[in-house]
């Protein structure tokens, strides 16, 4: 049955004006939550970015650390404090010897030692080595998170080399566990001056053709700069500290401000950014590269022969003829392995310019030979922490080479 | 030193091989030709049958998936690695090429994990339409010239239409499909951001494709491939062949780039962007993901081949050519004209394996941003200049002399820009950057 319509249409309402809005029809879009992380390339360590995206502008960001924790702190309250050093070996472990050089101070700092100078020097040369490795490691990963491999590659050549270096100072690549309350473990291998200047010559000539692919590459400065800009001022209230710091404006360095070791006899600059963007962000770990090669030529030029730790068994383990040979030298090594240095009783903080900034510890003795606390200022976490903030409305693509110049390492961050 | 031995062995064998490859083929062609004729077929049908054996079926498989090999050597070079030498033939690793082998059995008898939560028909459709357009692209490349083979005229083309580049555009622009697809069919959040990043940058880079082209089809007024490879042996002011860089460098650079945005590679690999996203192929498991894979490398090939045929000459051995023509018989001549155009595809492919190892990715906003308002505009210019070129003088002269201008021009940019001072240059144009100036100490 069919129905027929009336002859005479109803007449229509007039239709309502119609904004301008009203004709564009609405996309039924939502946010995304993606995971980021623990197990993600670009997410160095393991850590877990939990992201709000827009289609690819990121709205906001959880940072999610712990995955690498191994309750830092805490272990150490249950061994010497001789046998600390090769827990700092796995805070920031690209560059283990900074670690082990800014606890040994803050140690030294209780007891009131007073290190020898070839010490001094040999502390400076170990860890500038390493500062150059982080670098390396931070530039080199920078342009693998941008695509460009080959650079990664490079970097990674000279890092190795710098590691085999390593590797004859103090007989391992990663974990060097060099530094001792009162000196060094080690005097430099023969021969192994000249080997590394060599070294230091070929990581120069790497490193310029990093800086020759990158610096200058349109597209790399295209996704650089202006890209996760931090002001001067944000960058002091966030607390950060060493390249980042420095790449912002603010001419911080724990090296001038506070010398510590030689530093004050050595000459070297300390580079200043203007914009605090990850273009310079890179330009600092490039140019500070070229000052650790400077500080260590200079330490090589400076160092004299002499002892290479503090004369006192009390704090230094006695060499293994006299442990064999005499009872003095069996007692003060039983005490020192079974008990421990013993270490004054009070509390000293620390800190030393670590590759990645300011690296603090804060230890407290209860004048026995087991530390009673000790607090780890990770120079990477008030970066790491201040990343929502940074990218907000940023593009997801911007996330992974400004997580790269904010060098979040796992180890030393999650403790 | 090795190496370098390898190197000129290498050097020397290649081209041989090239050159008795492209024997074979005319050969083949010829024979199954005079079958067809034989069978009272049109001689075409077998020709067609011999170039899509040899040439489809055997040069661009062997080629792509030996690219796979190539590309990891010759980054290892680049990187001062020694690259894939562990599987040994008697001692020996062969350059790497054992590889092939090892990779195809680890894709095909790896577990075929698939997400539960797929959309069946389209997740398993995904690999073949990205793979099938790029490997049916190669079909109009005119690889050789023609020549009578045991007495029937073949040419090295598997298919030779009237529409010729619009085939091309047609079929490139089908690519799209399979990662868009991939993308929506994984239900994978990191796929569909990869597959709508291959969707954007795909698009908008088909139409800076199509126009670079049109310059071209302009000055040799066809759209047939085999036309342009046959009117780029023209002389210009009786010495310089009217190669399609010469008469149209800008459209030259434009379609490269375009093309390279096509095959989603370094600079413009977003979609993939492993350190990002990981790809619109990231829940693509074993031989899956390796016909995703398999499908760029052949879109680097049949890249290279269209740039060829286009802009270098096609099969146009451009050196000693006329002497080659007059001394060697139609046959030889021919098969070194196609050993030629597979040699020069063969190093435009690598120059795509350089570039993709030495520059860094681009952002989603600047690829855009580089089609629209730089490529776009420039293929327009470059359309209107050639059509005002071709008005005023047919006969390409005046057209070379403008790109030979062109291409001075360029060189000089290029040259002055990688020349200027890193610090003027160091953060922008007019801003005093001050990252290397030293607050010492303070």
């Amino acid at each position: 049955m069919s129905t027929h319509t009336p002859d005479a249409p109803a007449p229509r309402p007039p239709p309502a004006p119609l904004g301008s809005q009203a004709l564009d029809a609405p996309l039924d879009s939502r946010e995304m939550i993606i995971n980021l992380g623990p197990s993600h390339p670009a997410t160095h360590g393991t850590c877990r970015l939990v992201t709000r995206l827009d289609g690819e502008f990121i709205r906001g960001m959880r940072v999610d650390i712990g995955f690498l924790h191994r309750g830092f702190e805490k272990s150490c309250e249950a061994v010497t404090w001789g046998q600390v050093f090769p827990y700092t070996d796995r805070l920031n472990y690209v560059s283990s010897t900074m670690n082990n050089v800014g606890f040994a101070l803050a140690v030294e700092k209780l007891c009131k030692l007073q290190v020898p100078d070839r010490a001094q020097y040999l502390r400076v040369i170990a860890a500038e080595l390493h500062r150059i490795c982080d670098h390396l490691t931070m530039v080199g990963a920078m342009g693998l998170e941008l695509g460009a491999m080959t650079a990664f590659l490079y970097a990674i050549e000279a890092r190795d080399l710098m590691w085999d270096r390593m590797t004859e100072l103090c007989g391992a690549r990663l974990t060097s566990n060099y530094v001792r309350v009162g000196g060094v473990a080690r005097d430099l291998p023969e021969g192994w001056v000249e080997k590394t200047l060599a070294t230091l010559d070929r990581t120069a000539e790497l490193r310029d053709t990093i800086g020759a692919l990158l610096t200058r590459n349109r597209i790399f400065m295209d996704r650089t700069r202006g890209v996760a800009a931090v002001s001067r001022a944000d960058a002091v209230d966030w607390g950060y500290t060493g390249p980042c710091l420095r790449a912002s404006g603010e001419p911080y360095d724990v090296r001038k401000a506070a010398p510590y070791l030689v530093y004050d006899r050595l000459d070297f600059d300390v580079p200043v950014g203007t914009r605090g963007d990850n273009f310079d962000r890179y330009l600092m770990r490039m140019e500070e590269m070229v000052q650790s090669d400077r500080i260590v030529r200079q330490c090589f030029q400076g160092m004299e022969p002499g002892d290479i730790a503090v004369r006192d068994f009390r704090y230094v383990m006695p060499p293994k003829p006299q442990v064999y040979g005499t009872i003095e030298g069996l007692m003060a090594h039983f005490k020192l392995v079974m008990e421990g240095i013993q270490v004054p009783a009070g509390e000293a903080y620390g800190y030393t310019e670590a590759a990645n900034g300011e690296l603090g510890f804060y230890l407290v003795s209860d004048g026995e030979g087991r530390p009673y606390k000790i607090g780890l200022r990770a120079p990477g976490w008030p970066m790491v922490a201040s990343m929502p903030a940074v990218l907000k409305d940023a593009l997801l693509a911007d996330l992974v080479p400004t997580f790269d110049t904010f060098n979040m390492i796992g180890g030393e961050v999650e403790q | 030193m090795r190496r370098l031995v390898g190197m000129l062995v290498f050097l020397v064998v290649f081209p041989a091989v090239l050159l008795g490859f492209a024997w074979a083929a005319y050969l083949a062609a010829g024979a199954l030709a005079g079958l067809a004729v034989g069978w009272g077929l049109p001689a075409a049908y077998g020709a067609a049958v011999a170039n899509l054996v040899f040439l489809m079926l055997v040069f661009l498989m062997i080629a792509s998936s030996g690219l796979t090999i190539g590309e990891r050597k010759w980054s290892a070079m680049m990187q001062n690695r020694i690259g894939p030498n562990r599987i040994r033939v008697l001692g020996n690793p062969l350059g790497g090429m054992p590889y092939l082998v090892a990779d195809a059995l680890k894709m095909l008898t790896k577990e075929n994990i698939e997400p539960s939560a797929r959309s069946k028909l389209l997740y398993e459709l995904a690999p073949v339409v990205a793979f099938a357009p790029a490997f049916a692209l190669f079909a109009v490349v005119p690889v050789g010239p023609e020549a009578v083979v045991l007495g029937q005229r073949v040419s090295l083309q598997v298919f030779n239409p009237d529409v010729g580049l619009l085939y091309v555009f047609a079929i490139a622009s089908l690519a799209v499909f399979g990662t868009a697809l991939a993308g929506w069919a994984s239900n994978n959040k990191l796929a569909i951001l990869g597959g709508v990043r291959a969707s954007s940058q795909m698009i908008s880079y088909e139409v800076s494709l199509g126009l670079s082209l049109v310059g071209a089809m302009m000055a040799y007024g066809t759209l047939r491939l085999d036309q342009m490879s046959v009117r780029q042996g023209e002389l210009l002011w009786g010495w310089l062949p009217a190669l399609g860089f010469i008469v149209q460098p800008l459209g030259l650079v434009l379609f490269f780039v375009s093309a390279f945005a096509e095959t989603k590679r370094a600079p413009f690999d977003l979609p993939e962007g492993e350190s990002e996203i990981v790809g619109y192929f990231v829940e693509y498991p074993g031989m899956k993901f390796g016909m995703m894979m398999l499908s760029e490398f052949i879109e680097i090939v049949v890249l290279a081949g269209v740039v060829t045929a286009v802009f270098f000459g096609g099969w146009h051995p451009v050196l000693f050519e006329g002497w080659l023509r007059a001394n060697l018989g139609p046959v030889a001549f021919a098969a070194v004209g196609a050993a030629a155009f597979l040699g020069k595809t063969m190093l435009l492919a690598w120059l795509q394996l350089v570039i993709r190892w030495t520059l860094p990715r681009f952002r989603f906003d600047q690829i855009q941003k580089l089609c629209w308002k730089m490529m776009l505009p420039a293929a327009l210019v470059n359309v209107f200049v050639t059509g005002a070129l071709v008005l005023l003088d047919g006969s390409l002269e005046t057209l070379a002399a403008v790109g030979l201008v062109e291409i001075a021009v360029l060189a000089g940019v290029t040259a002055a820009s990688s020349r200027a001072a890193p610090a003027a240059a160091g953060h922008g144009p007019g801003d005093a950057h001050a990252a290397p100036a030293h607050a010492a100490g303070h």
